[in-house]
Formats: structure tokens, C-alpha cells, sequence
């Protein structure tokens, strides 16, 4: 008798169960270079032009720079390379039409895939574009409101500290290898102080 | 069906038994290891018809009729895209007297008793099975109307038959009908076969028989298989070049959330868990030891692969172009390369397997049945006969599936736990596990007379293994071959009009798997001759198809390469210059006796070739789907568009990288030429070969093109303009 | 925990761990196995299906934003015996060679008519960036006019 055909039998009850690798920061063992704290002596005595410099290592960081490119696609990776598939800004940001951002990246970070995800991932408006800008650069386009999407200091200091897209830096899990992202070279409670200070200070942008 | 054992004379057919396979090598291996004789044994290998190789040639072992008068073709080959059950199909109805819908091909489990002896591959499923098949469905016929006969009191010569029914004297029978009241079978002598003009199906463009399925997303794939009750498993596998596992610490994965059990082998770790995501992350938390003596890098490879190193043997041979290219002034000498090339195709490796006391069931995509059976069988300390291998369609094989460890340890596990075990890999593990086409390096020479027409021509070619190494051949090949017929395929000169000619293989063995990749050295051999035909061509000031045909010799394979080249060219309305930021390049290979030749046309944008339009020529003697032909031409243009292009695997720090798509760059639908158009020549007297041949020329084609348009003669793969 | 959606049309309800890839809850735990399994890593696309309509990687998307969503796969693509436009046009130009990727490209391809009814090559090359080792690509795009043809003619007969 000839066994005809095999039967894709239906598997009842199957139960996939807890998934035990969390996505806490505290948890990912660290990597990338040893950040930059300053001393608690340097801390006490916070300028707003050594705040600027703290401020400025981290946004001058790929987790920051990759998704603020000056041309239509967004970079990935340590090396800041071209999104694989040569994905696209789109005209929203968000991708095109049937590719957008969220076809892939959700919410949260998949630590199965490796592929990250953050609420509204999207890339900055072509406005915003920070790749191959000089620190001053990216500070006086931060603080022009033709840039800035019409923000106030005020409104721009919430969104650098309290965006959850840009806090997703210190949360960037790992890669498709299951390799943590490097973070930015400074903490995050390290940076929010800075970018305060900075602000409080008047927001002042060094001379080139 | 009856179990009487038929008595029949069947005529000679191009079919041979599986046990006689390997009398030619075990003569003897000291006296064949002499030049001459190799020389001869590869150019045998290089035209030589490859006959099918099975277990049975009983029809109802083959074909079933069931009682809805449908008739399932139990097909020894396995269907990887490549359109075999198609023609299977069409192939069977036309001697069977069936409509084609009445034909549902499915993959003959082993426990069937029809199986291949070899493999799927090669090109040779329907050039294989086209004399074969035939004579079983003929067969098959007459002795349906044999018994209709009976059953309908009237002559087997007043019968008609038609779409399975058969008739006379105002009465029918469908063949399922028929079949339902056969006590025993008579069975006559091979029929005559019907005339090639008389076929309804044959030659037709019919569509795929496997379509809708495939439309619907039907569960046909490997790795769509489940059995009742069945666990995941998951194996410690390494990421390093050359690493042996030691030993392993289990106890953190021995506790964790619906791990089953861990199985310690002598060659490998690996777990059962009750879903996928517990296997996988207990697989993550094993700490295995590895040996690895050395820390590779791509630097070494390259250096490995080389002209001069390791093995050689002359596997062509006419007059005596090495005294001239060595002694005679204004040679031309070109080097060439090509990278590891990964298979990447979509359908991980794996199997679900489920061992019950002293048998075995094994569910997989394979194309290898016969030998994954015995592997399986061997690992269990079973008979062959124990095991099922059970073969689904495949998602995608292009010779990585000749490679199936992944069946073993999947019986393995199940053994272990006394359940169905389902195991695949992920997609890391499918790249750097992979079977990959060996990188090479070739030195072209040439020397063109008064005339300027190739006086002499020599190509030497450095490859890691294809054949070697494989276990679908026996070891003692080795020393009698000497040149893996693998990584010279392609290899030889095709314009036997040029009076001095020589090829030369150099072997190396290289520190991981390298083996089958669709159309094995054919892409690289081809890239570095027709490149370099190019070259002559125009130190010669000559047409570069003009020049090809001024060297080809006068004989059945010479006409049927000019045929090709010269349909290729009119069709593309060939000019040797740029028109508006477009050039053509040319070539043309011959594999397993189909000649094929390319036109391409190239664009560059953003300092990047772009390929805008191929024109295909392709003869393979005779084509049964005109429509699959042209499909098969297609997906290998642009799959080795792919590989000359952008794909290259690196080593880094022991690692074969990448190991995700993307990274590994692979043509997309961007890429991919908008127009491609396919003449297709029938100048032969059966079906060949069409799955591989038209991978040949497609490297060289590009470059050609690309030197016209920008001057810059690329001679590294993949293809990046500087 | 629960997690509620409807799939194909189907109200259904799973107890399971919500970072479970959907792509496996589909698979494995649902038993329709038109969705493949390419890389896991949102990378092939041969895992794509429709949340709400929209094209998505399902081996990279937790099943607990699936929650109150509707989930559309290739067995969910035809109205009954009536093939999506996208499968139609497939089998009209003979698309699949193996067919393994298909499926993924079959979706991404009817995400796309539902954005851009009429989309140019340069819209396909944009948005249908699935990978087919088998190169079917020439078919498919073949296909992918054809099926925006076939839907459009439908809508018309529809109005009409």
C-alpha cells in the first residue's frame, strides 16, 4: 500500500509558554566604549557649556543619528550603514505605502528578531537631519523653529528628555545576532540633567 | 492491487538500476589515475547523457488509479520550483491516454518502492525520465485495456480510450472502474511509444500542476509538517570555521520551562522542548565547548585559492597551447575570481522525524532521498528498509538540500524522547552551516594568429570542492577523477575550432563545506572564459558573436552553440556599441549538452551597473513546457544576475558572515531586469537539460556589457563598478 | 495571558505568553501554515500577513498587539472559492517556482493595491522588497499589474 500523502496534522493544545529574556535595560550586559561620567565633583559644578558637550555626545550618537539622515534612507547599525533593503523615508516618515516603519518595528524591541521598536518609530522630518552636521550645527537647526516643527526651548527640552522614541536609546536591545546595541557614551539621567541645565542656562551654542 | 509478480520483456531502456552504479570505479584505481585516461573520463563526464538511475521499472509501482479514475504518478524526483512534476505530468497523460487533471504527481515516500538511486539535481529529472516514463505509462495503458478487454468481452484492438474511459462496442469503463475488478495483471511488452506529433500535452506551455496549492499557500513544505504529539528540538550547533564540539554544560537548560530532554551525542547537544520558543532559548542557555585550531579569516582563503596550489590535472586537451602560450610573444593573460556564494534558500534545513521502537518516520524536503534514508537508518542502527522517508515539495533547493545531517538528528532526538521531534534551523545556522559554492580563481591565456583568430587557448581554474567530499559519491572517485567534475563544470573550452586548447583543474580542499550550488563551477568557469572570449574579441577587432562562431567546430554540439548564439543576437538586435547610455554584452556556455547564450543590456545609475534587459537563447533538444522553460530561464538570470553581482560570503575571526538577509545582499524586485525575453531552439531529438544551463552566461554577459559602457573590465564577482 | 483577535474572519481566543512571535502562534498553535518561515528577523518578508489591513512581519511582532485586531493570512486572502485579484493574477502569469516565499509576497502585494490602486514600477520596487531565491521576480511583477487591473475591474464591475 502506498502511503499516499503525509497529513498536516493539527497540534492541539499547544502551549508556547513564558519567554524568560526580558527587555529591561538593567538587565543587558554592557558593551560599546566605557561612557564618559563625569566625576561627581564635574556634576556639582554643571555649566551649561559642559552641559552642551554632554548633550552633544549623545545626539551626535548613531542611536540618535541613524534616524535623523539627511537623505531618504534611514541608517542601521554600530556602522550607521544604509537600512538593509534600502528601505524609504517615505512621505510621512514613516516609510511607504506598503513598507512602513511598522511593518517591522513595533512598540517594543523584539528580542527574537533583534528588530527594535519604540511608540511612533518613525524617522526625523528631513528637516531635522543631523547626519554630517557639526555640533553647532545640530544645535542651532534644533533651536530654529523652521526646523524644529515650530517648537519653543521649552517644548524642545520635553521632547529630548521625555520622548519615549529618544529615550529608546538606553533601551536599544540587541541586534539580529542577539548582540546588545551600544548606548549613548552618557547615562540617561546624566544626559536629562544636561539637556535641563543647558536649557535653563539660555541654550547657549558654542562658537565653531 | 494484485501482488502477483507480472511477468513482462521490457525493451532497452535508458534507465539503469541503482546497484550497478559504481562497477566503472571499483575496477581499480592505479591504472586510472593516468593523465590520458582522466582527460578521457572528464570529457566523457562533460557530454555524456546522464541516464535515471532507479529502483523499479514495474508500472503500477509508479502509477495508481483510483476508484475516481484519477492517477497518482508516485514521482521518484523531488519538485523544488523547477517544474519536474509538470512534466511528469504531461509526460504520463500523453502515453496514459489521460487528461492531464486526472493526474495528481506526489512524492513517492520510500516505502512506496520507487525510488531514486541518485538525487534530484543535475538538470536531469525530465531528460532523465523522458524515455522512462514513457514506456511505463504505455505500458500502464495496455495493460488497463488488457483488463478492460476482459471485462468488456471485446478485443484490446476494438478498444478506444480517451481521458481514462475506455470503450467499445457502445460500452466504457473508466480506468478506475477497471482497476477495482483486476484479480491479477498480465503484462504485455513495452508498447510502441506514441509519435512526439501525436502528444497533446507534451510541448505545451501548461500550467504548473502544483500552482494553486502554492497560490493558496497550501501546508506542502517540510517544514509545514507536524505529527501528533510532537516536540520541538533544537541542536548546539558552532559559528566558527572548523570547530569540533568537546563537551557541554546542560544543567542551566536542563531546568528551564518545557525542556524535555537533553541529548548528548558524540558529535553534537541538542534538546526537545514542547514548543519552539523553549527549545530555542534552552538551546541559547547550553554552554558547549568547541575546538577550533585556527582563527580564519577571508585573507587566507583567498590565498588558499589560487592557480598553482594544491592538485592539478588537464581535463582538456587539443595540440599544444601551453609550448605556445609559454614560448610565443604578445600572449594574453587575465585573472579572474569568484566569492563563496551561500544557497540562502527560503526554506530552512530540517526535518520531522518520529522513531518507534525498530522503525522510523522521516518528513522532510530533501534531494536525496535514497541516501537521507540510509543515513538516518545508519545513525539508528537500522535497515534502510525500516526508515519512511517521507518527501515534501521543497522550498527551494539549488543542490543544498544533497546535505542532510539535519534528518539524523532529528531521528536522534526523537529516538531519545519516544516522540515525534520537529527540527530545523534558524537562519544563522543556515548560513554558516551552509554548503557553499566554493570561491575561485582562474588564469585565462590566449594568443590570437595572423588572422586574428584564437591560435591558442588555456584556462587554468582554482576551486575549493563541489563533488568531493559529498557523500553521493564514493570516495574512490577521488583518485581516479583527480579534478572534481563539479568545480570544472563548465570549465572546458567550447570552441573546439581553436586548434590548441587546454583546461586545467587545480583542487583545494578548503577548511569548510563547500559543495553543490546550482549549476556548481558553471557560472564561475563561464564568467572567466566568455569574459575573457571578450577580451580576444576585441584585441582581435572582431564582432564578439561573430568572433564566438568563427571558432566553433562542425559537429551536432557546434551547430546547436551557434544556433543559440546567433538566435540570441537577432533576437536582441545585437550591437557591438553604446546607444544612449545602453550597451549589450554577450555570452554563451554549453552545460549538460544545452547550449545557451545571453544578450544583456546595461544601464549604469548611481555609478552602479544596472541590468535593464537580458535576450536568452536556449536549446534543450526539445521542450516539453515551453512555459516552464521559459520560467527556469528567468529565475536563473536573475538568481545569477544575483551572484555575479552582489552576493559574497566572508570569513571574519573564524565566522562565516554574513548570516541574515540583507547583510547577505541578494537581488530584489529592484534589481531584477524588466524585460527578459527567451527564444527557446528544439534542435535535438529529446528533452535535456533546462534547471542550470542558463546560469552560464549570465556573469559574463554583465561584465561584457558593463566594459562597453564604461571601459572598466570587471574581473572579480561580485560585479561592482568602481 | 488571553489574547483575543479575529483571524480570517474568525473570533479567536489564545492563552499564551504575549511576546510570543505571531508568526509562530499562527504556524504552531493555529495550524495554518501558508505564513513561512524564512529568517525570523523581519528581514525575508516570507512571514507577512495583515493586521488591520496592513502589511506586517509577523515572525518580529508580539502577539499581544494583536489584541481586538483583525489578522488577515494567505488562507484568509480569497472571499470563499473566489481568489483575491493578487492570486489571481499569480495563476494567470504562472508566478511560483518552489512557492515557499509566495505567500509573503502574495500579501505584501495586496497591502500595497489597498495604498496604490495602480502602482508604477518604481512603487513596486519601493514597496516589495520580499526576498525569492527562486528569482521570480520578472513574473511577479508581471503579476502585480495585472492583479491592480483585475481589481479595478472589479471595482468597476461593482459600481456599475
Amino acid at each position: 500500500m502506498i502511503n499516499r500523502t503525509y497529513r498536516v496534522c493539527l497540534v492541539a493544545c499547544l502551549v508556547i509558554p513564558g519567554l524568560v529574556v526580558g527587555l529591561g535595560y538593567s538587565k543587558e550586559p554592557a558593551s560599546g566604549p566605557v561612557p564618559t561620567v563625569p566625576s561627581a565633583s564635574a556634576q556639582t559644578e554643571l555649566t551649561p557649556e559642559k552641559a552642551f558637550d554632554l548633550m552633544m555626545q549623545v545626539l551626535t550618537h548613531k542611536r540618535c543619528v541613524n534616524c535623523h539622515p539627511s537623505d531618504d534612507y534611514p541608517r542601521q547599525g554600530e556602522d550607521s550603514h544604509i537600512h538593509n533593503f534600502e528601505v524609504q523615508r517615505g512621505p510621512e516618515n514613516h516609510g511607504v505605502a506598503a513598507l512602513q516603519c511598522q511593518t517591522c518595528h513595533q512598540q517594543e524591541n523584539n528580542n527574537h528578531s533583534g528588530v527594535p521598536g519604540a511608540p511612533e518609530w518613525s524617522l526625523a522630518p528631513r528637516k531635522m537631519a543631523w547626519q554630517g552636521l557639526s555640533r553647532v550645527e545640530i544645535a542651532k537647526s534644533m533651536l530654529n523653529p523652521e526646523n524644529n516643527g515650530g517648537r519653543t526651548l521649552a517644548e524642545t527640552v520635553h521632547h529630548l528628555t521625555e520622548h519615549e522614541l529618544v529615550l529608546w536609546a538606553w533601551e536599544p536591545g540587541v541586534d539580529a545576532n542577539g548582540t546588545p546595541r551600544e548606548k549613548p557614551p552618557v547615562p540617561k539621567a546624566e544626559y536629562i540633567k544636561a539637556v535641563k541645565t543647558w536649557a535653563a542656562g539660555g541654550a547657549p551654542i558654542p562658537e565653531e | 492491487m494484485s501482488d502477483t509478480k507480472p511477468k513482462k520483456k521490457f525493451s532497452r531502456r535508458k534507465f539503469i538500476i541503482r546497484s550497478t552504479v559504481g562497477v566503472g570505479v571499483a575496477i581499480g584505481a592505479t591504472y586510472f589515475t593516468r593523465p590520458l585516461w582522466r582527460r578521457t573520463l572528464a570529457s566523457l563526464a562533460n557530454s555524456a547523457e546522464t541516464p535515471y538511475m532507479g529502483n523499479t521499472d514495474e508500472p503500477r509501482l509508479w502509477f495508481e488509479v483510483t476508484a475516481e479514475n484519477e492517477v497518482i504518478l508516485n514521482s521518484p524526483k523531488v519538485e523544488m520550483g523547477q517544474g519536474t512534476f509538470t512534466g511528469l505530468a504531461q509526460i504520463a497523460a500523453d502515453e496514459l491516454e489521460v487528461n492531464i487533471q486526472q493526474i495528481k504527481v506526489i512524492h513517492a515516500p520510500t516505502d512506496s518502492g520507487n525510488i531514486d538511486g541518485m538525487s534530484t539535481g543535475g538538470s536531469l529529472s525530465i531528460s532523465g525520465l523522458w524515455q522512462p516514463l514513457r514506456e511505463l505509462a504505455a505500458t500502464m495503458r495496455e495493460m488497463l485495456k488488457i483488463e478492460a478487454a476482459k471485462q468488456l468481452g471485446a478485443e484490446v484492438t476494438a478498444l478506444s480510450v480517451s481521458d481514462g474511459v475506455v470503450s467499445a462496442n457502445g460500452q466504457s469503463l473508466t480506468y478506475g472502474e477497471i482497476v477495482k475488478n483486476v484479480t491479477e495483471w498480465e503484462m504485455p511488452d513495452t508498447p510502441p511509444l506514441k509519435d512526439v506529433s501525436a502528444y497533446k500535452y507534451v510541448g505545451k506551455p501548461i500550467p504548473r500542476v502544483d500552482l494553486k496549492d502554492k497560490v493558496l499557500g497550501a501546508p506542502m513544505f517540510g517544514m509545514d509538517a507536524s505529527l501528533p504529539g510532537m516536540l520541538f528540538g533544537a541542536v548546539v550547533r558552532p559559528d566558527q570555521v572548523g570547530a569540533t564540539f568537546v563537551e557541554a554544560d546542560t544543567s542551566k537548560a536542563e531546568n528551564m520551562p518545557g525542556v524535555v530532554k537533553i541529548v548528548t551525542e558524540p558529535d553534537f547537544v541538542g534538546v526537545v522542548a514542547t514548543s519552539r520558543m523553549e527549545a530555542e532559548q534552552a538551546r541559547q542557555a547550553i554552554k558547549a565547548v568547541w575546538k577550533t585550531d585556527r582563527n580564519w579569516q577571508s585573507e587566507d582563503i583567498e590565498a588558499m585559492i589560487k592557480v598553482g596550489q594544491g592538485d592539478p590535472v588537464t581535463i582538456q586537451k587539443s595540440g599544444r597551447a601551453k609550448r605556445i602560450l609559454n614560448n610565443e610573444e604578445d600572449v594574453v593573460t587575465a585573472e579572474f575570481t569568484s566569492p563563496i556564494g551561500a544557497h540562502a534558500q527560503l526554506e530552512p534545513n530540517g526535518a520531522v522525524a518520529h522513531v518507534e521502537g525498530d522503525k522510523a518516520t522521516v518528513i522532510m524536503s530533501t534531494q536525496v532521498v535514497n541516501l537521507t534514508r540510509k543515513e538516518v537508518a545508519d545513525r539508528l542502527g537500522l535497515a534502510p528498509e525500516a526508515v519512511n522517508l517521507i518527501p515534501t515539495y521543497l522550498g527551494g533547493g539549488f543542490g543544498r538540500r544533497l546535505h542532510t545531517p539535519n534528518a539524523v538528528q532529528a531521528a536522534v532526538l526523537s529516538k531519545a524522547v519516544g516522540k515525534p521531534v520537529k527540527c530545523f534551523f534558524n537562519r544563522k545556522e543556515e548560513f554558516q552551516n551552509d554548503t557553499f559554492r566554493p570561491p575561485t580563481h582562474h588564469i585565462m591565456r590566449g594568443k590570437l594568429d595572423e588572422n586574428g583568430k584564437i591560435k591558442a587557448i588555456e584556462h587554468n581554474l582554482s576551486s575549493g570542492d563541489v563533488m568531493f567530499g559529498s557523500p553521493m559519491f564514493p570516495g574512490i572517485a577521488e583518485p581516479i577523477l583527480g579534478a572534481d567534475i563539479g568545480a570544472w563544470r563548465g570549465g572546458m573550452i567550447q570552441y573546439r575550432a581553436i586548434p590548441n586548447l587546454r583546461t586545467v583543474s587545480w583542487r583545494v580542499k578548503l577548511p569548510f563545506a563547500t559543495s553543490w550550488w546550482r549549476s556548481l563551477g558553471l557560472l564561475a568557469n563561464t564568467f572567466a572564459i566568455e569574459s575573457f572570449m571578450d577580451e580576444l574579441a576585441i584585441k582581435a577587432g572582431k564582432d564578439p558573436v561573430q568572433f564566438r562562431l568563427e571558432h566553433i567546430q562542425d559537429d551536432e554540439a557546434g551547430y546547436r552553440l551557434s544556433e543559440v548564439i546567433k538566435a540570441a543576437a537577432q533576437k536582441a538586435g545585437w550591437k557591438d556599441e553604446v546607444v544612449n547610455g545602453r550597451a549589450m554584452g554577450f555570452a554563451a556556455s554549453t552545460d549538460a549538452n544545452t547550449p545557451c547564450a545571453h544578450v544583456v543590456e546595461v544601464t549604469m545609475e548611481d555609478g552602479q551597473i544596472k541590468v535593464q534587459k537580458v535576450t536568452c537563447a536556449i536549446d534543450p533538444g526539445m521542450a516539453v513546457n515551453p512555459d516552464q522553460i521559459r520560467a527556469q530561464c528567468e529565475g536563473n538570470i536573475i538568481m545569477g544576475q544575483s551572484a555575479a553581482m552582489y552576493e559574497r560570503m566572508i570569513v571574519k575571526d573564524g565566522q562565516l558572515l554574513p548570516s541574515i538577509y540583507g547583510p547577505y545582499r541578494m537581488a530584489l524586485m529592484r534589481d531584477a531586469p524588466r524585460e527578459i525575453d527567451v527564444v527557446i531552439l528544439e534542435n535535438g531529438d529529446a528533452p535535456g537539460a533546462v534547471g542550470e544551463p542558463p546560469m552560464g552566461p549570465i556573469g559574463a554577459a554583465i561584465a561584457n556589457a558593463a566594459f562597453r559602457l564604461t571601459g572598466e573590465r570587471l574581473r572579480s564577482m561580485p560585479l561592482v563598478s568602481s | 495571558m488571553t489574547i483575543s483577535f479575529n483571524i480570517n474572519g474568525k473570533p479567536t481566543s489564545l492563552d499564551v505568553d504575549g511576546d510570543t512571535p505571531l508568526l509562530w502562534v499562527v504556524r504552531d498553535m493555529l495550524d495554518l501554515k501558508g505564513t513561512k518561515f524564512g529568517c525570523g528577523k523581519a528581514a525575508c518578508g516570507a512571514c507577512t500577513l495583515h493586521v488591520d489591513g496592513k502589511a506586517i512581519r509577523s515572525c518580529s511582532y508580539a502577539v499581544k498587539y494583536a489584541e481586538g485586531k483583525n489578522i488577515t493570512t494567505i488562507e484568509g486572502l480569497s472571499d470563499g472559492d473566489q481568489l483575491h485579484p493578487v492570486q489571481q493574477a499569480w495563476m494567470e502569469e504562472v508566478v511560483p517556482q518552489c512557492g515557499y516565499c509566495q505567500p509573503g509576497f502574495m500579501m505584501a502585494t495586496a497591502a500595497l493595491l489597498e495604498q496604490i490602486p495602480h502602482p508604477t514600477d518604481e512603487d513596486i520596487d519601493n514597496n516589495i522588497v520580499n526576498v525569492c531565491r527562486c528569482a521570480t521576480y520578472y513574473r511577479m511583477r508581471k503579476a502585480i499589474h495585472r492583479a491592480a487591473d483585475i481589481q479595478s475591474q472589479n471595482a468597476k464591475t461593482q459600481t456599475s
